[in-house]
């Protein structure tokens, strides 16, 4: 299926889900002419009419037998499953940070990322790590004063 | 009347000198952080000034402004991030040459167009601050509305080849701008009743996202290995490539002091202006997207020139045009300093020390950036596979700084396969940047204009400044939109033909 005609029915469907959602939006008093709902409402219609666009433009330029796809990266389409693994190491370190704080946390995040990405396992890819971990928190915790998730195990320690 | 004397003076009976370096590269290394904008690294500094004398206080914080404004162009040229939101627009053609094997070169340009730019900003702030308050005073809504539009054309020119494409990314901005407080009446919007999204999705969540994460996924997925020449250093730009980035830099020049007096304008609209201008009138347009020099140089002696010429509304009457002028504000009232004329008078050396320290932080700008960019080379030089973990973890750092939310985070990620199957479907992210980055300010000012007037839409052509900017955005979409159909045009009829 073109992607052209896959991305107008994508901003087809986000225009309506976004529509339904503004009509959600709760009256004020305070509310002017044009109140909180007005833009919300009329960019859905313009991403509606865009999405409609890019369906007839789809439709019209596979039956022209023109190519469709410019700009597009087929090479992009085919590591699609890699490169969603690779942002999964970044939802699990959101997902293990307030338990496990900030220095075990990238520790992990820094070698999870090099073995996925290739890199030999050997003690280079841990003392990366955790060299790594200590450096940031080097720099965000002790120079920038920036309150990183200490851990709930290891709460009390730090 | 500030004398040659008053200058020696500051330069010898204080530490001024130490300040504007200390600033300076503060903010290098504070812009070169991805995450980590201007303002936050201002605000980061700004405890620290509390014990100073006021006058190397406040040179500090313009110090360090000026240093992020140039840092910020590092990470947006050698991993595709730009540190600051006004380096955006150097991602563009500052990482297609990193791609090409001319990071050196494209530093080198960055760098020297930077310090370009600076002293032009410098010159015109000692020049222009005082004859030009009124201007900043004059800003009413229907100008922010037409300041707003302004940015907004840009978009048509920006899409990629795909307009269709373009606007819808840029509503899409525009829809994630609407997520948060509503500016008028205070009722929550696309809120979902989380606390985190109360104040909105941060601008820079989204260019973290769909520049840095998108870039990251995709290096990931393909099987291209992107790998720096070890023998890369910083190349500074010889009089003859100077000389031919005259032009795209006067245009970063001017512009950039177009916005810097506006309120509101800031560093990110001047340097996609920038951009756009220096392509329009370049003499060879067909390399902008593929390592353009100008399309470097243009918008980073934009983005350096708002770093001095912002502080002109703030200092004659206390607007701040950027998040980064507004911490300076605070730096001000902290020390008991309130901008206007009388700051002229009562503390003319706060003022003289601004334009001192600012002086020699930009013609320390060379020497500091070359020392720090080297260190930066050499981490990007590093094996893909560390690499990429220490730069995911770095991004991941840098925007838990912003708000200590760990939702920012899943927000960004979330973004970041926003981007990377935009990137599959042949959408442009810059259009959705822009739409985000001006979305509030666009509608709130519309909405507060229509209460102004009653609902009299009359009142956008009654405001000369407003009409004005309007204009300018109407010219600038007719002129790229009928570029568009050339190009297209023409393409057709070389199909044709072959």
């Amino acid at each position: 299926m073109n992607k052209d005609l896959i991305s107008g029915v994508v901003l087809l469907a986000v225009s309506g889900t976004y529509y339904a959602w503004s009509s959600q939006i709760a009256d004020s008093t305070l509310s002017d002419e044009v109140g909180a709902t007005g833009l919300p409402h009329v960019l859905s219609i313009i991403l509606a009419i865009l999405g409609v666009l890019l369906i007839a433009r789809a439709i019209l330029l596979r039956r022209a037998r023109t190519a469709t796809a410019a700009g597009t990266d087929d090479d992009q389409d085919a590591h699609l499953p890699r490169a969603i693994g690779f942002l999964l190491l970044g939802a699990v370190y959101v997902f293990v940070l307030p338990f496990i704080g900030y220095v075990a946390g990238t520790a992990l995040l820094i070698g999870a990322v090099a073995l996925y990405e290739g890199a030999p396992r050997n003690w280079v890819v841990l003392a990366a790590a955790v060299g790594g971990a200590v450096f940031y928190w080097a720099i965000f915790v002790k120079l920038l004063g920036v309150h990183q998730p200490v851990g709930s195990l290891f709460q009390g320690m730090f | 009347m500030t004398t040659f004397w008053d200058i020696i003076h500051l330069l010898t009976e204080t530490p001024l000198f130490f300040v504007a370096i200390g600033g300076l590269t503060w903010g290098i290394l504070g812009g070169a952080l991805p995450g980590i904008s201007a303002s936050i690294t201002m605000a980061l500094v700004l405890p620290f000034t509390y014990t100073m004398d006021p006058a190397q206080a406040i040179a500090l914080l313009a110090c360090v402004y000026i240093g992020a404004e140039y840092g910020g162009s590092i990470p947006a040229i050698l991993i595709r991030t730009p540190g600051t939101n006004s380096s955006a627009a150097t991602v563009i053609d500052g990482y297609e040459m990193n791609r090409q094997g001319r990071a050196g070169e494209a530093l080198g340009i960055s760098l020297m167009s930077g310090v370009v730019g600076s002293l032009f900003g410098l010159a015109m702030l000692i020049l222009l601050t005082e004859p030009l308050s009124w201007l900043a005073l004059a800003f009413t809504p229907p100008s922010y509305f037409g300041l707003g539009i302004l940015g907004l054309s840009v978009i048509a020119s920006m899409s990629g080849g795909s307009l269709i494409k373009g606007l819808a990314a840029a509503t899409v901005g525009l829809m994630i701008a609407t997520v948060g407080t509503d500016p008028i009446s205070g009722v929550t919007r696309f809120t979902f009743d989380i606390p985190d999204l109360l104040g909105g999705i941060e601008p820079v969540l989204v260019m973290v996202g769909l520049f840095a994460l998108t870039e990251l996924m995709s290096q990931s997925g393909s099987s291209t290995v992107l790998q720096l020449n070890e023998t890369i250093r910083i190349k500074l730009p010889s009089w003859s490539m100077m000389n031919k980035l005259k032009r795209s830099q006067t245009i970063g020049c001017i512009l950039g002091l177009f916005e810097g007096l506006t309120p509101g304008g800031g560093g990110s609209i001047a340097a996609f202006m920038s951009y756009n201008e220096a392509k329009r009138w370049s003499k060879t347009p067909q390399l902008f997207g593929k390592g353009s020099e100008e399309g470097v140089a243009a918008p980073e002696a934009a983005n350096n020139t708002v770093a001095s010429t912002a502080l002109i509304p703030l200092l004659s009457f206390g607007i701040p045009s950027s998040n980064s002028t507004a911490v300076l504000l605070g730096g001000l009232l902290m020390h008991g300093l309130i901008p206007g004329p009388r700051l002229f008078e009562q503390s003319a050396q706060v003022i003289d020390s601004i334009y001192v320290g600012s002086f020699i932080a930009i013609i320390a700008q060379i020497g500091v950036g070359m020392i720090i960019l080297p260190a930066c080379i050499w981490l990007v030089n590093r094996p893909r596979a560390y690499r990429a973990g220490f730069i995911f973890a770095l991004i991941l750092s840098g925007i838990f700084t912003l708000n200590n939310s760990l939702f920012d985070l899943g927000i960004a990620l979330a973004l970041g396969l926003v981007g990377y199957l935009m990137r599959i479907a042949g959408f442009p992210v810059l259009p959705m940047i822009l739409g985000v980055v001006l979305g509030h300010m666009v509608e709130s000012s519309y909405r507060r204009s229509l209460v102004l007037s009653g609902g009299d839409h009359m009142i956008f052509l009654q405001d000369p400044i407003a009409v004005c900017l309007l204009s300018i955005a109407l010219i600038f979409v007719v002129f790229s939109l009928s570029r568009e159909f050339r190009d297209a045009r023409k393409t057709k009829i070389e199909e044709a033909h072959s």
